[in-house]
C-alpha cells in the first residue's frame, strides 16, 4: 500500500514537472531558445496568486486563468522585443538569446523581490487528505497534479490535432518549410513564446499551493525544468514527459526513503549522471 | 497550377512569369548576387545551371522571400514580390522546394500537404491532392507515415508535392536530383512537362549541364552570382561557352 501511495504521490508531482518542463521546451522548440528566465515567470506567477489570494481570499483555481492571461499578454509584448530579433542572427542567436533571457530573469527577480520581499511563502490550501483505505494522499497534491496534466493534455491534442497547432510544429521542425507552406513563423513563434510563458505562469499558481516558494527559489526552477528537458531530449515532446513521470516518482520514492533533502537534490544527481554516462542524452542512449 | 484556358491566360500570355531586374543579394558583409537580370516566360521550364558556389541556392531563396535582396526588383506576372516575407511570396503563388528540401520530420505526408493546401482555394485544394496523389502514387500509399522515415527519393516527392499543394503559379526547384538515383531523377524531371502543361512555370536549379539541358526549354547559366549566358536550352546545349564557363575557362 506504501508502495501505490508513492507511486501516486510521484505520478502527481512529475504531472507538474510535465507542465514546468514543456512550457520550457515549447518555447526552445520553436525559437531555440533556452529561456534562463523560466523559473522567474514560475516565481512570479506563485508569488502573485499568494499575494492576490491572500488579499481577496480568491481560490488559486480561480487565479490561475487570469495568471494564463495576464503572462500571455506579457511574453506576446516580451518576445518582439527582446526574442524575436534574435532570430535573424544565425549561430549567434544562441548565445545572445543565453544573454538576454539571463538579464530578463535577472529583472524579474528583481521585481519580485522589491513587491513581495525574500520570504519564502505557501498558499494553505486544501490542507487536508483524502484517505482510501491505507493509501492516505494530500487533496492540494492531487488537485495541482490533476490540473498541470490536464492542462498539457490541452497542450498536446492543440498542438497535434489543430492547424495552428500543426503550424506550430511544422515551424519547429523547420522555419523555411514553414514559410514555403505560406505559414507567418513570425506570428508562430511570438504566439509560442507568449504560450510558453503562460503555461510556465500557470505552472507557477499550481506550485505554490505545494511548494514554498520564495524570489530566490526562481533559478532552481530552471534549472529543475531544464534538467527534465535535458534528460528527455531538447525538443522532444514525448521524451520530456517520460522524464518528466521519472523524476517526480524518483523524487517521491527518495523523498520517503532518503529524506527532503535528498528529493531536492536528485535531480542534479541524474543530470551529472546521465551527462557522465551518455553525454548525448537518454533517447539516444536508449 | 492554373486552370487552362481559364478566359484570363489569353490576355496574360506576354506577361513573363518572373522578371528580375538588377537585383542584388547577400548575407551579411558578402554580396552574392550581383546586379542580376533575368526573365522567366509564362508556362515555360527554365533551368539555372551553374557549378558549386555558383549562386543558384541563394537565387532561388532571394525570389521566394527568404533572403531579402538588397536593390533591384522581383516581379511575379507584373506584381512586385521583393521586400515581402516569404511566407506572403508563398501565398502570392511561388512554390519553393528549397535546397536540403525543409521537410517537416515528425509530420506525416498528409500533414505536409493540409499545411501547404491552406494556401491553396478550398476546391483546388482537394482537386490538386487527387492530381498529386495521382501523380505520386507511392505517398498515397504512405499518407500517415512520418516523412522523416522515408527514402531520399520519396521525400523529394513529398517536398515537390507540398509546393505544388500551394497551387503556385511559379515553380522553383533547388537541384531536384540531389541523393537520388538516377531513375529517379529521371522520374522527377519528367513530371515538369506535365506541370507545364497545367500552366505552371517552373524554375529548376541544377549542377548537371546535360540533366538541366535537356530538360527545359530556356537556361540561364550562372556563374559568381551573375548571368554569364542565357538562351534556349536546345542552342546552349550546343555551344561549348556553356561547359567553359563549368570549367573556369
Ligand atoms: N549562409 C551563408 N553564409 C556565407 N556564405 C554563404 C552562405 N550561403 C551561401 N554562401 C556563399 O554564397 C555563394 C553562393 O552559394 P549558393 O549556395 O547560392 O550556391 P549554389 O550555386 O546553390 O551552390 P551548390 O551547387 O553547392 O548548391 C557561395 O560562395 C557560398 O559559399
Ligand atoms: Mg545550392
Amino acid at each position: 500500500m506504501l508502495a501505490v501511495q508513492l507511486l501516486i504521490n510521484g505520478i502527481l508531482l512529475g504531472g507538474t514537472y510535465v507542465l514546468i518542463a514543456q512550457s520550457l521546451n515549447l518555447i526552445f522548440g520553436v525559437m531555440r531558445v533556452v529561456n534562463l528566465a523560466h523559473g522567474s515567470f514560475i516565481v512570479m506567477a506563485g508569488l502573485f496568486t499568494f499575494w492576490l489570494s491572500a488579499r481577496t481570499g480568491l481560490s488559486p483555481l480561480i487565479v490561475l486563468p487570469i495568471v494564463f492571461v495576464v503572462s500571455f499578454v506579457v511574453g506576446a509584448l516580451l518576445q518582439p522585443v527582446l526574442i524575436e530579433p534574435l532570430m535573424n542572427q544565425g549561430r549567434r542567436a544562441e548565445l545572445l538569446s543565453l544573454m538576454v533571457t539571463f538579464g530578463l530573469d535577472y529583472v524579474l527577480v528583481q521585481i519580485a523581490l522589491h513587491v513581495w520581499g525574500a520570504d519564502y511563502v505557501s498558499l494553505p490550501y486544501l490542507q487536508s487528505t483524502w484517505t482510501f483505505g491505507a493509501i492516505t494522499l494530500s487533496k492540494a497534491l492531487v488537485v495541482v497534479g490533476l490540473f498541470a496534466v490536464g492542462i498539457v493534455a490541452l497542450l498536446y491534442f492543440g498542438l497535434n490535432y489543430t492547424s495552428f497547432g500543426k503550424a506550430l510544429l511544422a515551424a519547429s521542425q523547420s522555419p523555411v518549410g514553414a514559410a514555403c507552406c505560406g505559414i507567418n513563423v513570425r506570428r508562430v513563434r511570438l504566439f509560442a513564446f507568449a504560450l510558453g510563458i503562460a503555461l510556465a505562469s500557470s505552472a507557477g499558481t499550481l506550485l505554490i499551493m505545494i511548494l514554498p516558494m520564495a524570489a530566490e527559489s526562481a533559478d532552481n526552477l530552471t534549472i529543475l525544468a531544464f534538467v527534465i528537458v535535458a534528460l528527455g531530449g531538447l525538443g522532444e515532446y514525448a521524451g520530456v514527459t517520460i522524464a518528466a513521470f521519472l523524476l517526480g516518482l524518483a523524487q517521491s520514492l527518495a523523498g520517503y526513503f532518503l529524506g527532503g533533502d535528498a528529493a531536492n537534490v536528485l535531480p542534479f544527481v541524474i543530470l551529472i549522471a546521465v551527462m557522465l554516462l551518455w553525454p548525448q542524452g537518454l533517447r539516444r542512449a536508449a | 497550377m492554373t486552370l487552362e484556358g481559364s478566359p484570363a491566360s489569353s490576355h496574360v500570355v506576354d506577361t513573363p512569369a518572373l522578371t528580375l531586374e538588377n537585383v542584388s543579394a547577400g548575407i551579411g558583409p558578402l554580396t552574392i548576387l550581383h546586379d542580376l537580370s533575368m526573365v522567366v516566360p509564362a508556362r515555360k521550364i527554365v533551368v539555372v545551371l551553374g557549378a558549386n558556389g555558383a549562386g543558384k541556392t541563394t537565387l532561388l531563396r532571394t525570389i521566394a522571400g527568404l533572403l531579402p535582396p538588397r536593390s533591384g526588383s522581383i516581379c511575379l506576372f507584373g506584381e512586385p514580390i521583393h521586400g515581402r516575407p516569404a511566407h506572403l511570396v508563398t501565398r502570392a503563388g511561388i512554390g519553393h522546394v528549397p535546397s536540403g528540401r525543409e521537410l517537416f520530420p515528425r509530420l506525416s505526408v498528409a500533414d505536409h500537404l493540409e499545411l501547404a493546401g491552406k494556401v491553396a482555394s478550398p476546391s483546388r485544394r482537394t482537386e490538386i491532392r487527387e492530381q498529386l496523389l495521382e501523380m505520386f502514387p507511392v505517398l498515397a500509399e504512405r499518407l500517415r507515415q512520418p516523412v522523416g522515415t522515408m527514402s531520399g527519393g520519396q521525400q523529394q516527392m513529398v517536398a515537390i508535392a507540398r509546393a505544388l499543394m500551394t497551387d503556385p503559379r511559379v515553380l522553383l526547384l533547388d537541384e531536384p536530383s540531389t541523393g537520388l538515383a538516377p531513375k529517379v531523377v529521371l522520374a522527377v524531371f519528367e513530371t515538369l512537362p506535365v506541370l507545364r502543361a497545367q500552366g505552371v512555370s517552373v524554375v529548376v536549379a541544377e549542377q548537371s549541364l546535360t540533366l538541366g539541358l535537356s530538360h527545359a526549354d530556356e537556361a540561364f547559366v550562372l556563374d559568381h552570382g551573375r548571368v554569364v549566358l542565357s538562351g534556349a536550352a536546345s542552342e546552349l546545349a550546343q555551344d561549348h561557352r556553356v561547359i567553359d564557363t563549368y570549367l573556369g575557362r
